[in-house]
This record gives C-alpha cells, structure tokens and sequence, in this order.
C-alpha cells in the first residue's frame, strides 16, 4: 500500500516538472500578455497543484521520513490554497491589464471594449 | 532498492527541471515588457517555488520549510490583488 502511494506520488512531481518546464517557455516564448496568461495557468496549476499533491501523497508512502503526516497534511493544505488562488490571482491581472489598456494588442474583436 | 534510494534517484532528474524553469522565469521577469508580465512571472516562480520547498522539506527529512510555502502561495495571491487594484483605482486602500 505504501509503495503504491510512494509511486504515484514521484509520477505526479515527474508530471508536475514537465509542466513547470513547458509553462516557463510558453510564459517567454508568447506575444503578448493575454496569450502569456495561458501558459502561466499550465504552470501554476500543472506545475505546482500536481505536485504538491503528489509531495502530499509521496510523503504518506515514505518509511523514511519522520514527520510526514505533518508534511503530507501542509502539502495538501498548500495544495487547496494554491488551488483557489492562482485563478483569482490571474484574473484580477487580467481585469487590470485590460481596464487600463497596458497591453499592446491588435485584436480581432473585443466584447469587453467599453466606448468613449 | 528500498524507497530512500528511489527518492533520491528521482531527485536527481526531477531537481534539474525545476532550477531550468525558474532560470527561465525569472528572464520572463526580468524584460517582461509592462508590469503585469513582470507581476505574471513572479507569480508563478512564488507558486512553483512553493512546491519545489516542499520537495525539498522530504529532501532533507525537515517539517519545517512546508510553513515556509503555506505563507509563500498567500504571498503572491497578496501581490497580484494589490498591484491589480494599484493598477485599477491608482491607490491601494487599507
């Protein structure tokens, strides 16, 4: 059982990584910043949610450890708070990004463009 | 192999990709070309390098660097609502 949890947890911070590295460069790679808001979702959601759970889940698999329950539990805590804020976080970004017409952009339409 | 030695094993491939994704970030940082791509990759370094110290919390057996990232993931929550309403109302407000 142990193993179990301990095996699924390195899959998660395997996949968490990859997600970490392809969200970096998209986040330099993109034009401008609505489309950057894309790649900053793939790397805070896939790569820090994933593995914090996964450190959560790796650490209640270890035998070697001498506090995981207090590591596993603050991991998924961690887990959750990241969860709800990064997606609010990147939304009052893009709220204030767009109201004070920061961003460099030629846009095909614009629903939220308000007229003079 | 007991499950210590697999641990560091994958460490040692999992350690690498996450200091390459930070180098890179922190470019993204540093000529991003208005504020908000500068305040977006903070961002998102604050929330991986939440996880990557509780990876190194079971790297080095310690309860104690996990606190460490609780307050870290609500630092950059902090951040982007405070630069959003800067940016918004042109005052932060108490």
């Amino acid at each position: 059982m142990s193993e179990i949890l301990f095996y699924l947890g390195a899959l998660m911070i395997i996949i968490g990584g990859i997600c970490d590295l392809f969200g970096a460069l998209g986040l330099l790679k993109f034009p401008n910043f609505y489309i950057r808001l894309h790649a900053a979702t793939v790397g805070t959601i896939g790569g820090a949610v994933v593995p914090l759970f996964g450190v959560g889940f790796l650490a209640l698999g270890a035998d070697f450890l001498p506090h995981k329950y207090a590591i596993a539990g603050a991991s998924f805590v961690t887990g959750i708070i990241v969860l709800l804020a990064a997606p609010a976080g990147s939304h009052a970004l893009a709220y204030a990004a767009h109201k004070t017409k920061i961003v460099k952009w030629e846009p095909k339409c614009d629903h939220l463009e308000v007229e003079e | 192999m007991n499950l210590e030695n697999s641990f560091f094993l994958l460490m040692k491939f999992v350690i690498p990709v996450y200091l390459l994704a930070f180098i890179i970030y922190a470019i993204r940082a540093f000529k991003g070309p208005t504020i908000v791509d500068i305040i977006l990759a903070v961002d998102c370094m604050s929330f991986d390098i939440a996880a990557f110290m509780a990876i190194l919390a079971i790297y080095f057996k310690s309860a104690f660097l996990i606190s460490g990232a609780i307050t870290l993931a609500l630092w950059a929550y902090l951040l982007d609502i405070y630069i959003a309403k800067h940016l918004v109302g042109k005052e932060v407000g108490v």
